[in-house]
């Protein structure tokens, strides 16, 4: 199909999602039952657009002028090619399955004609992002998808933690921004151009040292985006947000632009670049795993899973290998937001019937025992944890080994300390194999807990929550990304270019042996006396105190800093500068007199003139003090005077 | 008519200052009737601007010169003041600017309570005085133009403004003043060192009438200058400038000529000459450390008053940079372009830590003034024509944005009279739809895409990084402003907006929502912000090719 095809869907796929959100967002309360149907449709429309258009292996591109100043003009492009082809399925499948569980989630809440408008919104920018064709319009869509993250955090505005959520997400994003678009400016000073066709001819031209430096700047924007130490910790309070929400937003899609930004630029990080962008995911996956083994909060146990695996793709990418990345990220966004939907089904079970303030229906220490009324619910949540476990025959499976493999193979090159980072994937796949089972036994299994308040009635959710469960547990099933479930190179990896993967037969025996013996210590927790921990007191335990991501109770990672930087400023713009240029100010009228009794001794006072501006500049300086705007007005044009006459002569 | 243009756009507001001065009749309705035909005459005339302007054109278009103050003193040669108006594709956006938030800030005065016949006549005085100074092309009309804004400003603040007006209005004019003064005392050297060649070549007698000119005829007489062949009494002084610009016309030996090179404590003069220019307009603009005057006289001043005072008056800090400090001064502003930027950093970052512990809504605002405005100067300081046109449009994006924030700054004043921070909560449960408005005011203003303050950001960022003569390290630390912004903004409408409803002081039942006259305010900004955010090329059409020629000119 020639490029100019792609016109039409670039204005469907893009359009169709900003106009929703127009209408849905300025219509009002009216559309409030219709909302999440025309929401569900119009994205429906967008995944047959973009399988109606797809073109596998081939690259088109369309451009749209957009302005000319000096020597640099601006087009946005927008690019079709097997890379966006697979994130569009992703994003419009994920928010169609998202929506349709929505309409029953969300029931009843008087604004969700504007929820649903944010989610087109949304929409709207995270295509953009995967369509754009070059760094610049990246960065607008962006920006923009911080916006509708923004909102879409902080959509119950009346709760405190949740505005404050939003606006740390989207203060933290920024800071990763600001990097992102250091290095769109470097590359338009170095390159003159962000498209990707152009950066791909010109890049071996540049020095490495700055290459290096621009690689690492574009990592910041991933580093806000996908939530990489250190600036993560917007992930977990985002948890504020809908439940359907951190489904769509901070599970599947938002989050996995950070990994689509790398896999678009795997071509020019250098092997620098590469190494600090290994040890960051190392460090984010870590956290992140050992973050989930504590954390008593439903969701947030999944939210700093999603770190800990965001952390594995960026390692990937630092592996040199963005395919395995992008495998994982695939499988990642269907398991995860099977999960979260499931973590939505529960907490919309054990909801209060009548407002009370003492019980957390997100607390997983008052669950326990809910197999036997949410059936679906629990085979949903397991299928979906044995993905994100790893557990063989899951899809979850096939990406780690990917990833793995590509880990030994890059170590075997790197030298010995390079092993490191392939020991330390394969040890938090077993810190992931045991907080899933620690979730599960804690939601589904043991006492029924939730008899803490008299109003909790566990039920099974409607069938528009359950399908969407259902649909995407399913897609967790090894089969849909390749036919042996124990070689990861299937033909998922083919699809997106990788010919010959590489596949070593005993990384699947230790990364299975790893899982099965965290299982083991998990089962064990199980049958102990107090199974992890859970009857304790309900103070957070001290590890979550020390650690280096502060929840919210302790706002102060990047707070403190900052204030103190801000309080420190304002004391010298009072103390300061303020005095400074207030002394200039009145020595210059000082002066002034100074000048004037000079003139007075020295010039002698014959000339009238003289004299009288002696006694002008006098009276002015005498009345300053009074605040006479006259006076000043006097004394300057005394001096403009004196100036004049000096320049005369001279 | 349409030679005239230029001369009917400071003609209006004018011949309305007199008129509301002078109308018999007491009923304030007048006064304000006037004022708003006034504004609406020029708001059709700069439309008509808009059409007429030739954007291909990089040069002068539809300029008017004739001569005003013609006057021989002797040995000091012949004294030539012009009234000389044009405008090019620099000040032609400004110019718009200009028109649309003082007509919007004439609504907004639309209940003014006291005194107002002279608040509108004061008001006219402004506008004609503002738009005379973006048009006028001969130094001395510009400086009286630039000198008549300062009084009607001085009792704008001073007689309508809120408890502390005298102290604000007070440091407000000393600091322009003396800013204004610097200026002066360049313009006298300037004066005494530029000739005009034409003029001059009329007096000596080699130019007989208007039509014998001919393209030898300056080179001509300039090398008479370097060769000493004019009488010093045949020497006609200039202001114009085009003529300030050439440095072929400064007279060999005299105090501010390139090829004297005199010093004043090793210091080069021009190079002096420079800077007092630049500390004078760094005032206006305002830049760190002269800006201290700004957040007084915005907290004191009235609505309208912020309003003009941050949507064009600070504006006239940045044309004067690119129309006089650089545009006589090239070769010292080429050399001084590092300490430049580096002001325009520390404003920028400097600024935008200010306003994040502000507790006054609008001394967050005037500091974000400042962080913004500091693009402006980093912009110009690049010498690119990314970043010069960024800094335009960075002016008049920050225009309309900064008059957008002031008016909702207003909003809430005038039904409270309280604006800290800390003593609202809540307000989207009463005031849904000044919630949204301020929503896109703030993100609009912190640069996000799709709006006019990301474009200017953008651009000024672009040029410093292409400029040659920055090192890239100073843009890469002014993105800090970036993130500031998203801090200030973001925290301030958390903090105002959202949670369960409060208010600290007095009835809740006044905070309600805005009103037609202020929502026909407000929504024309913004409509004008996101049009320039997605349709740059309106703005960058009309300056990029002036722009071009302008940096073409330095090499």
């Amino acid at each position: 199909m020639p490029d100019s095809t792609y016109i039409l869907p670039a204005y469907v796929l893009l359009g169709l999602p900003f106009f929703a959100f127009l209408i849905l967002w300025l219509a009002g309360k009216n559309l409030n039952k219709l909302a999440g149907w025309a929401g569900a449709l119009i994205t429906a429309t967008g995944l047959f657009v973009s399988i109606k258009y797809a073109d596998p292996g081939m690259l088109h591109v369309v451009h749209f002028n957009w302005l000319t100043i000096g020597s640099t003009s601006i087009d946005l492009p927008f690019r079709f090619d097997t890379l966006s082809f697979v994130m569009l399925i992703v994003v419009h499948f994920v928010a169609l399955l998202v929506q349709i569980y929505s309409t029953a989630y969300m029931h009843g809440d008087k604004n969700l004609h504007r929820y649903f408008a944010f989610i087109q919104l949304f929409l709207f920018s995270m295509i953009g992002i995967v369509l754009s064709g070059s760094l610049l319009v990246m960065y607008i869509f962006w920006e923009l998808v911080g916006l509708s993250s923004y909102l879409l955090i902080g959509f119950w505005y009346f709760k405190p933690r949740a505005v404050w959520a939003a606006q740390k997400a989207f203060v933290l994003n920024r800071i990763g921004d600001a990097a992102f678009l250091t290095g769109i400016l470097m590359l338009f000073y170095y390159i003159g151009s962000t498209d990707f066709e152009v950066l791909a001819l010109e890049v071996n031209h540049l020095d490495t040292g700055i290459l290096t430096a621009i690689g690492l700047c574009l990592f910041g924007g991933c580093m806000g985006k996908s939530a990489q130490f250190p600036l993560s910790g917007w992930l977990p309070d985002a948890m504020e947000g809908p439940t359907p929400v951190s489904a769509l937003i901070h599970a599947a899609t938002m989050v996995a632009a950070g990994i689509f930004l790398l896999a678009r630029i795997a071509f020019l990080l250098t092997i620098d670049a590469q190494l600090v962008i290994l040890i960051i995911g190392t460090i984010t996956m870590l956290i992140g795993a050992f973050k989930a083994m504590t954390a008593w909060d439903i969701k947030r146990v999944l939210a700093y899973s999603t770190m800990s695996q965001l952390g594995l793709m960026v390692i990937a990418v630092g592996f040199g290998s963005w395919q395995t990345a992008l495998f994982h990220l695939v499988t990642h966004a269907f398991f995860k937001a099977g999960l979260f939907l499931s973590a939505g089904s529960v907490i919309h079970a054990v909801m209060p019937s009548h407002a009370d303030e003492s019980f957390d229906p997100q607390d997983m220490r008052t669950m326990g025992g809910l197999r036997k009324a949410l059936p679906i619910t629990f085979l949903c949540f397991s299928i979906c944890a044995a993905a994100l476990a790893g557990l063989p025959f899951f899809s979850g499976f096939l990406s780690k080994d990917a990833i793995i493999t590509e880990g030994f193979l890059w170590a075997s090159n790197f030298g010995l300390f390079g092993y490191l980072f392939p020991v330390l994937v394969i040890f938090s796949a077993g810190l992931t194999a045991y907080y899933m089972n620690r979730q599960i036994w804690l939601v589904f299994f043991g006492d029924q807990r939730f008899n803490a308040s008299p109003n909790v009635h566990p039920h099974e959710s409607p069938i528009a929550m359950w399908l969407p469960m259902g649909v995407l547990s399913a897609l967790s099933i090894f089969f849909w990304f390749s036919f042996n479930p124990f070689n990861a190179s299937g033909w998922f990896l083919h699809f997106i270019g990788v010919n010959e993967a590489a596949h070593l037969s005993w990384v699947p025996i230790i990364a299975s042996a790893t899982t099965f013996l965290a299982i083991f210590l998990a089962y064990r927790q199980m049958k102990a006396p107090d199974p992890f921990g859970v009857n304790g007191s309900k103070t957070a335990p001290e590890t979550e105190k020390l650690s280096w991501l502060r929840d919210y109770s302790q706002e102060h990672y990047f707070i403190i800093p900052f204030s103190f930087i801000t309080n420190y400023l304002m004391r010298i713009e009072k103390r300061i500068v303020d005095r400074f240029v207030d002394l200039v100010a009145k020595s210059s009228v000082v002066f002034a007199h100074v000048i004037s009794w000079v003139d007075r001794t020295f010039v002698d006072g014959g000339v009238h003139l003289t004299v009288f501006s002696i006694r002008s500049a006098g009276q002015a300086v005498r009345s300053a003090q009074n605040g006479k705007i006259q006076s000043y007005f006097i004394v300057t044009a005394m001096g403009v005077f004196l100036l004049i006459l000096w320049l005369v002569v001279m | 008519m349409i030679d005239h243009i230029l001369s009917l756009l400071i003609a209006f507001p004018l011949l309305g200052a007199v008129a509301v001065a002078v109308w018999p009749s007491q009923r304030p309705e007048n006064f304000r009737l006037i004022a708003l035909s006034a504004l609406i005459l020029e708001f059709l005339t700069a439309i008509s601007l808009y059409f007429i302007f030739d954007k291909q054109n990089g040069g002068y278009q539809l300029g008017e010169v004739s001569d005003w103050i013609t006057l021989p003193i002797g040995s000091l040669g012949i004294i030539s003041i012009d009234y000389a108006l044009a405008v090019d594709g620099i000040s032609l956006p400004l110019v718009l600017l200009a028109v649309v938030v003082l007509f919007v800030g004439v609504i907004s005065s639309w209940n003014m309570g006291q005194k107002t016949r002279a608040y509108f006549s004061l008001y006219l005085l402004l506008t004609g005085s503002v738009i005379g100074c973006f048009l006028a092309q001969d130094l001395f009309l510009f400086y009286l133009f630039f000198e008549f804004m300062l009084l009607p400003m001085y009792f704008l603040i001073g007689l309508w403004g809120g408890p502390r007006r005298e102290y604000a209005a007070l440091k407000f004019f000393i600091y322009t003043f003396l800013g204004s003064l610097l200026i002066l005392i360049v313009m006298i050297g300037l004066y005494l060192s530029v000739i005009d060649p034409l003029e001059t070549a009329k007096v000596v007698g080699i130019l007989g009438s208007e039509d014998m000119i001919h393209p030898d005829l300056i080179p001509q007489i300039q090398q008479w200058l370097i060769d000493g062949k004019i009488a010093p009494e045949q020497l006609v002084h200039t202001f114009r400038f085009a003529y300030l610009a050439d440095l072929g016309n400064y007279i060999p030996g005299s105090l501010l000529s390139a090829s004297a090179g005199y010093f004043i404590a090793d210091i080069p003069i021009r190079l002096l000459a420079f800077w007092f220019l630049f500390i004078g307009f760094a005032v206006k603009l305002p830049v760190f450390p002269v800006h201290t005057w700004l957040p007084d006289a915005h907290v004191e001043a009235p609505t309208p008053i912020s309003v003009v005072l941050a949507g064009i008056l600070l504006k006239i800090g940045g044309y004067g940079f690119i129309r006089i400090v650089d545009g006589f001064f090239p070769a010292e502003a080429l050399y001084s372009t590092i300490p430049l930027a580096i002001l325009g950093m520390i404003s920028i970052v400097y600024g935008g830590f200010n306003a994040l512990g502000q507790h006054d809504l609008k001394k967050m605002i005037a500091y974000s003034s400042v962080s913004h405005m500091g693009f402006v100067l980093l912009g110009i300081a690049a010498f690119t024509a990314e970043g010069i046109n960024g800094a335009i449009y960075q002016m008049v994006s920050h225009g309309v944005l900064s008059a957008m924030l002031f008016l909702l700054a207003g909003v809430i004043y005038d039904r409270t009279h309280d604006r800290r921070i800390e003593h609202y909560r809540g307000l989207i449960q009463v005031m849904p739809q000044y919630t949204i408005i301020t929503g896109i005011a703030f993100f609009a203003s912190l640069g996000l895409p799709g709006f006019s303050g990301f474009v200017g950001e953008l651009f000024t960022l672009m040029g410093a990084f292409q400029s040659n003569l920055l090192p890239v390290w100073i843009p890469a630390f002014s993105t800090i402003g970036i993130i500031l912004a998203a801090a200030y903004f973001l925290w301030t409408y958390q903090r105002m907006f959202f949670g369960s409803f409060w208010y600290k002081n007095g009835p809740t039942h006044i905070l309600t929502d805005l009103t037609v006259r202020e929502k026909g305010m407000l929504f024309p900004l913004v409509l004008l912000t996101i049009l320039l955010g997605i349709l740059p090329g309106l703005l960058f059409d009309i300056s990029g090719p002036t722009v071009q020629a302008w940096v073409d000119g330095l090499k």
